[in-house]
């Protein structure tokens, strides 16, 4: 066996044997779950970084399941792009089990093996959809997925259950209209791989039931990634969900579909047929406009750290279905840059968030104050996260959003300029405010309103085992923007596709 | 008659579509929500199928397929009606039983809370 | 095919769907919704897709309308009478005519029904009929394709399946200490209301619902059927047995932990498969290079073999996950009492 042949069945083998190891040690005892995960999901990471390198050595990796060759069996193709969104995936993954450890143990103590099981499987259909080549291989991978999604929402307080369940129905909607628009292709051209629809294709872009299929994927994704008018399962179904879980979903569901949309956009179809033959690219664009402008002000009317941040996402979306649909160089790059940074931005945050309920037990603004004294480290990761959200240079968040407004300038999509520039002032004004609230009201004692007597958790900086993650994530929020230039010249460059 | 015979399926498949949709996004019960999303699932599966049905072709078996002698027998792709739409309905069966699995456990998690199945009067609660 | 019983079945099928969603009952609703299931089952059984009828009828038909029912008795089966127009209906009758508009300017250009000549039959499907004897030496082809060509979707199929009973779980699951579960099941089963005819009639019929799920399973190669739906007729037996004795008396002879255990061995079967053929030097997966380990066995034969074996690893998944599903719904998460 050659080790590096293997590479990309490895990443998926590594989550999915956790899996059972984790469910069956779980039965006896729940203390081997999280190592067993974290050592898992380590290994996802370096086996992911062995595939972005050898995609860099030598170009795009094919795998051939069972050994089948490729339209009769269901291959794995590794380019440039999925191998950066590979690594993101399980970078993220890996930070957020690290962090898990304690809120885990808070918020679901009798539900151990099964959050952690989940977990796994999720990061599993995760790394599945970025490395997948077959279109039907990639609804069964959204399945499974978003089963395990609604498991790990719906173990929340509170209203999870219900926001779950509204999840439950829209998510299955979106995986559904995937299927059906797949199905669509089918028909016409009776492949199902991508690679071979690519191929197929060109001789049918006339075809209305071709058009039809691509609208239906569309929003099928749309729906998925909660793209502005069908955003609303998603700030609910995040801001209950249990804090461990919310650090995994909020950075990665969004962003893998981000990218599978461009997988489905340029690698399944082809930019001639969805820029000239759909011919709907002002109308996205427009449709992101109003997601960056509707979930800005959206996140500006909440008194709810958490849920203020799951508008923000919605917003993100705007930002890089936008620049992918500005139709240009600059916009797509930025688009993929974006998926990387507010991968990290939006775990870096999430990361905070969870300190906060661990340490207060609640993620209200007043929750905050004066946490910049009681926990210093948190709070300047938090500093850094809330200046890349911005766009604050050197910080990560700074950069993408440089090359989405190149992008809008040399499409002449004025408005998008607008939409970009303004989420960056409502960003400014929301991180400023709980910043203020942090540094400068005094320290009030919320959580010990049952129990004074010297019961109450002392507020001070988190265990090492959130911390650590924390850190690491904000430093790589600045490393990252210091090496935006040579992520872009010498990975995403040759991820956006040729003819733009 | 010729179009009504051809077309028959596809049209069943979209008004079943239709059903399901309507009922995953109006119906104010929970439960029933559940059914139209099973029906919209299974619409789906009608359409696949219909791709994979093929005139005077039988079930995707070969015959006398039995012993080592077979694969030197002429087979005929004309003889058996497109396999790969059923494996792929396969799947999506069992995933359609999967997510009516966890959304009842969710249904019933809701109900525990709120003593109610009607969407309206959980909202009310919230 | 005949198109006549195509039209009659569609024609019911619809009547059933409207007729699910507009009664006001939740119990009528789900048996109707059963109703629905085995006429799909016959559509497609007519439509030459034995497979999918057969799976329709275990699945759907069977264990999810059981579940249907069984949610149905744990919560209510009252359903508020609501004629007026709000915003959601609306919604949903702008969305349905939306999709139904699309869909039909998309079907003008399908390719005819039962076309031999659409791209669908011609392009890939003839290869798997035409090279399934001699590639895998599988006849059914559907069990061909859907274990070894597509092997790997139905690897995460199974692991759906059990990512759902671990969601039932997680979701549901409220226990008492493990000491008290134990003696309650201890405890013992004196339940009296219990129908004696029927409870007899089902015990004799068990065994021989598990001997067909074992036939289902082994004969999966050369005629319908395979892991699916032995493993769903396997679940189904103890499923029956819950129906007519009640929990305790299926928890004693299955219980939690076994079922968890046995959830997570069908799904490593599988998946240990596919490993073993990695460290054997092939691709994931890919069992001809199994004829290494094999005795005798050539490596289309050991293609066969490896189907066999990860149709074990479903059946036994699939058995263990319906059961655990519906222990967990029927009894409200807490194994006390079933239905």
């Amino acid at each position: 066996m050659i080790y590096s042949e293997q590479l990309p069945i490895l990443l998926m083998i590594f989550p999915l044997f956790a899996a059972f190891a984790i469910s069956v040690t779980g039965v006896f005892h729940t203390r081997y779950c999280y190592p067993v995960a974290v050592c898992a999901l380590i290994g996802s990471l370096y086996t992911s970084v062995g595939v972005l390198f050898e995609v860099l050595e030598k170009g795009v990796i094919h795998y051939r399941l069972g050994g089948w060759p490729p339209p009769f069996g269901i291959e794995y193709v590794i380019d440039y792009l999925n191998g950066l969104v590979l690594v993101v995936v399980s970078f993220v993954s890996l930070g957020a089990v690290i962090f898990s450890k304690e809120s885990v143990k808070q918020e679901l103590p009798d539900k151990i093996p099964q959050f952690y099981t989940l977990f796994v499987l999720l990061v599993t259909g995760l790394l599945g959809m970025t490395v997948t080549g077959d279109a039907f291989n990639l609804y069964v991978l959204l399945e499974i997925s978003a089963l395990a999604t609604y498991a790990l929402i719906a173990m929340g307080k509170g209203r999870a259950m219900f926001s779950s369940f509204i999840y439950v129905i829209m998510g299955t909607l979106g995986a559904c209209f995937y299927l059906l628009g797949v199905g669509h292709l089918y028909i016409m051209t009776g492949s199902l791989n991508m690679g071979d629809l690519y191929t197929l294709m060109p001789d049918l872009y006339a075809s209305h039931a071709i058009l039809v299929a691509f609208l239906l994927i569309l929003v099928g994704i749309w729906i998925k990634m909660a793209f502005f008018p069908l955003h609303g399962w998603l700030p609910n179904a995040y801001t209950y969900a249990p804090t461990a879980t919310s650090c995994l979903i909020a950075p990665l569901m969004t962003k893998v579909s981000v990218y599978i949309m461009i997988r489905i956009m340029f690698s399944t179809f082809s930019p001639a047929f969805v820029f000239n033959t759909f011919a709907a690219a002002n109308v996205i664009v427009w449709m992101a406009v109003a997601a960056i402008i509707g979930g800005s002000i959206l996140a500006l009317a909440q008194t709810d750290f958490k849920k203020m941040l799951t508008y923000l996402i919605v917003a993100e979306v705007g930002y890089m279905v936008g620049g992918i649909w500005l139709a240009n160089r600059h916009g797509i790059t930025g688009a993929i840059l974006h998926i990387v940074n507010d991968a990290l931005m939006t775990l870096c945050l999430f990361l905070v968030v969870g300190i906060i309920v661990y340490k207060t037990k609640g993620h209200q603004f007043n929750n905050m104050q004066g946490l910049y004294k009681k926990m210093p480290i948190t709070m300047a990761a938090f500093t850094i996260g809330a200046l890349s959200m911005i766009g604050v240079p050197p910080t990560a968040g700074f950069f993408s959003k440089w090359y989405l407004i190149l992008g809008a300038i040399d499409s002449g999509q004025w408005s998008f300029m607008a939409a970009l520039l303004f989420s960056s002032l409502v960003n400014a004004v929301l991180f400023f405010r709980v910043i203020e609230i942090g540094y400068f009201e005094p320290f009030a004692d919320h959580h010990g309103h049952g129990h004074h007597d010297g019961a109450a958790i002392a507020i001070d900086e988190a265990p090492l085992s959130m911390l650590a993650p924390l850190v690491v994530v904000a430093l790589s929020l600045i490393i990252l923007g210091v090496y935006a230039g040579y992520i872009v010249t010498n990975v995403i460059q040759f991820a956006v596709p040729a003819g733009i | 008659m010729e179009t009504i015979i051809t077309d028959y399926n596809y049209w069943i498949y979209i008004l079943l579509m239709m059903i399901g949709l309507y009922a995953m996004l109006s119906q104010n019960n929970l439960v029933k929500k559940i059914i139209g999303m099973s029906i919209f699932q299974t619409a789906i599966i009608v359409f696949y199928v219909s791709i994979g049905a093929k005139k005077d072709a039988t079930i995707p078996i070969i015959e006398h397929g039995h012993g080592h002698g077979a694969a030197s027998q002429a087979i005929s792709a004309l003889q058996y009606v497109n396999p790969l739409p059923h494996v792929l309905m396969l799947t999506a069966i069992v995933v359609a039983v999967s997510t009516l699995g966890v959304a009842l456990a969710i249904i019933l998690g809701i109900h525990r809370q709120y003593g109610t199945l009607e969407e309206d009067e959980i909202l009310e609660q919230i | 095919m005949i198109w006549q019983l195509d039209l009659i079945i569609l024609t019911l099928i619809i009547l059933c769907a409207f007729a699910t969603i507009s009664v006001q009952d939740l119990l009528s609703a789900a048996i109707i919704f059963g109703a629905y299931s085995f006429l799909m089952c016959l559509l497609w059984t007519e439509m030459g897709s034995v497979d999918v009828g057969f799976t329709e009828a275990a699945v759907g038909a069977g264990v999810g309308t059981v579940f249907c029912i069984a949610a149905v008795f744990q919560t209510t089966r009252k359903v508020k009478v609501d004629h007026q127009m709000n915003p959601s209906k609306f919604i949903g009758l702008l969305a349905a005519s939306f999709i139904g508009i699309v869909l039909l300017i998309a079907q003008g250009d399908f390719p005819a029904w039962a076309d031999p000549d659409s791209p669908a039959s011609r392009y890939l499907s003839p290869h798997f009929i035409t090279n399934t004897i001699a590639e895998t030496s599988v006849p059914n082809i559907v069990t061909s394709v859907l274990a070894d060509y597509r092997g790997f979707d139905t690897m995460f199929e199974t692991a759906v399946i059990f990512a759902a009973g671990v969601a039932v779980f997680a979701i549901l699951r409220r226990g008492r200490g493990k000491e008290e579960n134990d003696q309650a099941v201890a405890a013992g089963t004196e339940d009296v209301n219990q129908d004696l005819i029927i409870q007899w009639i089902c015990r004799q019929l068990v065994p021989f619902m598990q001997l067909f799920a074992l036939y289902v399973v082994a004969h999966g190669h050369h005629s319908p059927g395979g892991g699916f739906q032995g493993g769903v007729i396997l679940g189904a037996s103890f499923i029956l047995l819950q129906l007519t004795y009640d929990l305790k008396t299926v928890l004693q002879r299955m219980s939690e932990r076994w079922n968890v255990l046995l959830g997570n061995l069908g799904v490593f079967i599988y998946a240990g498969i596919g490993l073993l053929c990695l460290v054997l030097g092939a691709n994931f997966l890919d069992y001809s290079v199994l004829s290494k380990i094999l005795p005798a066995t050539s490596p289309i034969m050991a293609r066969s073999h490896g189907m066999l074996g990860i149709e074990i690893g479903v059946a036994i998944a699939v058995m263990a996950i319906m059961i655990g599903i519906y222990t967990n719904l029927s009894s409200h998460g807490d194994h006390e009492q079933g239905l």
